[in-house]
């Protein structure tokens, strides 16, 4: 039998009603990114100089913009760009940022200072005055412009891994695995990075809908995008200039945006609930917890190193 | 004993207070010769974003015509861009913090003017956000928490959930489409001075400072939920009830004062956040801030003025950095990990 | 008398309202027996002379620290970890006692003195963290004792600590007893501190008052089953350990519906009388009372020994 037979998804966390709802959600997403240009049912790009601003249609599902063009292929097209920057956000923050901070428990103080450190500057940048700024330096584009925020995705990324694996490479039966032989490098990759995985699968799926965020609000800000390519955040910014006429209008898009990065956190929220990875402590029910300069509970009173 | 003891004391600080008075602010003092390295660094970076630009703006000074590679040495050499990249950033750092931001490439006006000009308007809206962001936040989480379970407590998180994932210049849309164009009680964009009046200049800020609070307010009032909840349940809760303290003081002094933190930290972690929504905010509402500032200098490539503005912005967020740990470290006395 | 602790500990039905009147001193009262379960569940409580089983929570708001205070087993979680221990004593005193500052200050250093801490004015400004289980405890019968109640409530209060300062807490208590006429009532399942401290002894078991009397003469003749293996467990009395002693079996859940005795399952001297019907307390003396169909019964004792030891004892007597 070659026909392939639907199965639910083994993994118990996806198996949850809201958890699998997001995740249809972000496929369709994720299929309209790859496909989306060519199933609009209009060109995105047509003009329709008779038909400014209408409401939802046969025609026009969700009815037409200031030139005329209609908004449903327009969105659908966009998705793509949107998409795809947004991953280039994420990837380098997690590219960059997690094994740099599961490897500083185990690098050294020296270093450990020191990137925390450069963690903190980086992260009293606000994203989006650094990507705006970042343009100016290397050119008005969009993947310029997500760059940075790629950037400041690093020591998010940096300071949780970092929290999660000093969490776990205290355990006891890591002492265990080395003290049996085995290296540092194994003992990382086996038993480490298990429990740090679904602390990671929450920051993933948040810095995931943060970067979806500052794509919107990028293009919103009419940062590298060349009209008339269709994007988000360019849709919803051009229904303001028109909001006398149609101020039901920004809702489409908004809706859009919104949707996306709900399913993102319910996704986020879904793994943080049933493996407890990313919570906040208190400072009251934990007393390890101790304020640090930097506002990070996650760092308690990690900045000693593990018996390493 | 006792007594002779007493009177021998007096009102004298005992030695376990001061003890932690120094620790408290040997922390804080560690904090901030942390900070100094953090803005040198933050400020390098900004700093060295000019030098990433492909674009010579000698040449773009001078103009197409005249543009001759003389005409470019000289004034790089006047400009000081042929000094290698650290002297230059000394020379800047070292101008700047004696509130020397440079000079703008295009239009010559001093950077901290233009500057000066337009922070009122963030300061306003940013300030406005934080105080509203901690009110509805904090309402919203401390009731959700204290009628855990009720309807309140599931609409709470349920508004919380919805709030945050929306950004904040749609927010911002939401609100002017409602308040501004629907229902015209408020002004849809523009900003007018305190100096005009305190009554329009609320009018005008109070719909964008909402626009920004908003999602701030949502993490914040979902972190003090939860928290409180988990205070609530504590002993020393029951301890305070069982010598017939009043509720409202039980709530506020003993159940809030140690659920805040967690809370406070988000409102501290949010911040830079919120000020990125400001440029939002601006664009939504029309109003002549830095974030406006900070767009068209990018466009322009106008380097002194986008380093000024994201010196001046770095240095904002780490003063409410501070702000928020030396709050933390006033709430949390426990932390100082004396032991006996 | 009722338990002021937190409205979801023990109400256990008492029938007798114990209120302390102007001549007879203040009376250490103790009650040991198994764990109990949630709200009132027949009979009232009482506390001098007045119904309180449903008072109000403004009523109880009132009552609590004025009327009667209380101190729990593990002091350190009962105080905020994040204010001074002192700021949490003069609190009690400028709320109820509406103090100003300076007197609440002073009142509570010489509260804190009188309770056996050295060095009250530094022990004053210290926070939970820094006191150890001992000072902390005193602390906490210094906050109880700060609004001038009639009634102590102590629910295990010397368990979590070590004997020597057990010894002093006690000490403590007794003292408060003479000094100022308060009267305690001393939750513990240690029998030995019991009869050290206490005038008269409830026994509880599942919820329901089992036995009441004076201490000296329960602990010389118990009138209950469940007394006795309580006794032979704890070695007090005429039950001299020497061997690991238990009480099979396991106490009924709580909301059980059980006719007849509760013990009468893991009692070696139950009878069908004891499985018939509810069993009600049947007076030793005018001063003792026990909830036992055989309480009367002198072939009780016999009934209940366990080893050989016990039963030469028995004889001897």
């Amino acid at each position: 039998m070659t026909r392939k037979t639907r199965r639910a998804p083994r993994d118990p966390v996806l198996r949850q009603p809201s958890a699998m709802t997001a995740v249809a959600i972000l496929a369709i997403i994720v299929f309209l990114a790859i496909f989306g240009s060519a199933l609009a049912p209009q060109s995105p790009l047509a003009i329709d100089a008779g038909a400014l601003y209408k409401g939802p249609s046969l025609h026009h599902l969700l009815g037409t913009d200031y030139l005329g063009r209609d908004v449903l292929s327009r969105l659908m097209a966009g998705t793509r760009l949107s998409v795809l920057t947004a991953f280039e956000a994420v990837g380098i923050g997690l590219v960059i940022g997690a094994p740099l901070g599961v490897a500083t428990v185990f690098l050294g103080r020296a270093f450990d200072f020191t990137a925390n450190r450069v963690a903190d500057a980086l992260m009293t940048l606000p994203s989006i005055f650094f990507a705006v700024a970042v343009t100016a330096a290397l050119g008005n584009g969009l993947v310029q412009a997500m760059f940075p925020v790629g950037i400041l995705l690093v020591p998010v990324f940096f300071r949780v891994t970092r929290a999660a694996t000093l969490e776990f490479s205290r355990a006891q039966y890591v002492e265990a695995a080395e003290l049996l032989g085995g290296s540092k490098l194994h003992v990382i990759r086996v038993h480490v990075l298990r429990k740090v995985m679904p602390t990671m699968a929450v920051t993933t799926a948040q810095a995931a809908a943060g970067a979806l965020l500052a794509v919107s609000f990028l293009t919103f800000l009419g940062i590298g995008v060349q009209p008339p390519t269709p994007t988000w955040g360019g849709v919803l910014s051009s229904d303001l200039d028109y909001l006398n006429l149609a101020p039901w209008a920004p809702f489409i898009p908004g809706a859009l945006i919104a949707i996306t990065v709900g399913a993102l956190n319910a996704l986020a929220d879904a793994y943080r609930d049933r493996a407890g990875a990313g919570e906040l402590r208190s400072p009251v029910t934990d007393p390890v917890i101790k304020t640090h300069s930097t506002l990070q509970p996650l760092e308690a009173a990690d900045d000693r190193q593990p018996a390493a | 004993m006792a007594v002779a003891e007493l009177r021998a004391a007096g009102g004298a600080l005992a030695a376990p207070r001061r003890r932690r008075t120094r620790a408290a602010a040997s922390r804080i003092g560690g904090g901030l010769a942390v900070l100094i390295p953090i803005l040198v660094l933050s400020s390098f970076i900004t700093y060295s974003l000019g030098a990433l630009s492909n674009s010579n703006p000698a040449a773009t000074i001078l103009g197409q015509d005249a543009a001759t590679p003389a005409a470019v040495a000289h004034l790089d050499q006047v400009l000081g861009l042929d000094k290698p990249l650290i002297v230059q950033y000394w020379d800047w750092l070292s101008q700047a913090v004696r509130g020397n931001l440079g000079v703008s490439y295009f239009t010559q006006i001093p950077v901290s003017q233009s500057i000066a000009q337009r922070l009122p308007v963030d300061l306003s809206i940013a300030i406005g956000a934080v105080i509203l962001a901690v009110l509805i936040g904090g309402t919203a989480g401390t009731v959700a928490a204290i009628r855990r379970g009720g309807w309140i407590d599931r609409g709470v998180t349920l508004a919380c959930s919805a709030v945050s994932t929306l950004p904040a210049f749609v927010v911002g849309i939401i609100l002017v489409v409602v308040f501004a164009v629907g229902a015209r009680w408020l002004p849809a964009n523009g900003y007018v001075g305190p100096t005009a009046g305190v009554g329009p200049w609320l009018a005008h800020i109070i719909l964008p400072s909402l626009a920004l609070a908003l999602p701030v307010a949502a993490d914040v009032a979902r972190q003090l939920r939860t928290s409180l909840v988990s205070v609530l349940e504590q002993n020393y809760i029951t301890g305070a009830r069982v010598r017939g303290l009043p509720n409202r003081r039980i709530l506020i002094r003993h159940g809030l004062r140690n659920a805040a933190g967690p809370a406070l930290t988000i409102l501290g972690n949010d911040f830079p956040i919120m000020l990125a929504g400001a440029v939002a905010a601006e664009a939504v509402f029309s109003l002549p801030g830095l974030g406006q500032l900070l767009l068209e200098a990018a466009q322009t490539r106008d380097i002194p003025v986008v380093q000024g503005v994201l010196l001046v912005v770095s240095a904002f967020v780490i003063v409410i950095n501070l702000v928020v740990n030396m709050a933390l470290s006033l709430l949390y006395r426990s932390a100082d990990g004396v032991s006996v | 008398m009722r338990t002021c602790t937190s409205p979801c500990t023990t109400e256990p039905p008492r029938r007798s309202a114990a209120s302390r009147s102007a001549s007879p001193p203040a009376r250490l009262w103790a009650w040991s027996g198994s764990p109990k379960g949630c709200g009132v569940g027949q009979g009232t409580i009482s506390f001098e002379r007045q119904d309180v089983t449903d008072l109000s929570r403004r009523g109880w708001e009132r009552l609590h620290g004025t009327g009667m205070g209380a101190v729990f087993q593990d002091p350190a979680s009962y105080l905020n970890p994040n204010l001074t221990v002192g700021s949490q004593l003069a609190e009690v005193l400028r709320v109820k006692q509406r103090l100003p500052r300076r007197e609440a200050h002073r009142t509570s250093i010489e509260l804190l003195a009188a309770v056996g801490l050295h060095r009250p004015d530094r022990v004053f400004h210290q926070i939970p963290a820094e006191l150890s289980g001992g000072m902390l405890q005193r602390v906490m019968i210094a906050i109880a004792i700060s609004c001038g109640p009639r009634l102590l409530v102590a629910d295990e209060a010397t368990t979590a600590l070590d004997v020597t300062i057990q010894a002093e807490i006690i000490e403590l208590l007794r003292d408060l007893r003479d000094k100022r006429g308060l009267a305690v009532l001393f939750v513990s399942h240690d029998l030995a501190v019991i009869r050290e401290l206490c005038d008269r002894v409830v026994v509880f078991y599942a919820g329901e008052v089992v036995e009441s009397g004076p201490v000296e003469e329960i602990i010389e003749r118990p009138g209950h089953p469940y007394t006795q293996a309580l006794l032979r467990v704890a070695s007090v009395g005429d039950f001299q350990r020497r061997e690991l002693q238990v009480i099979p079996g396991q106490p009924p859940r709580a909301g059980a519906d059980i006719t007849g005795c509760r013990f009468a399952g893991r009692c070696t001297a139950a009878i069908e009388a004891c499985r018939s019907g509810p069993v009600s307390l049947v007076p030793l003396s005018p001063v003792h009372q026990s909830r036992c169909v055989r309480a009367t019964d002198p072939g009780l004792a016999a009934a209940t020994v366990t080893t050989p030891a016990e039963a030469a004892e028995l004889a001897a007597r």
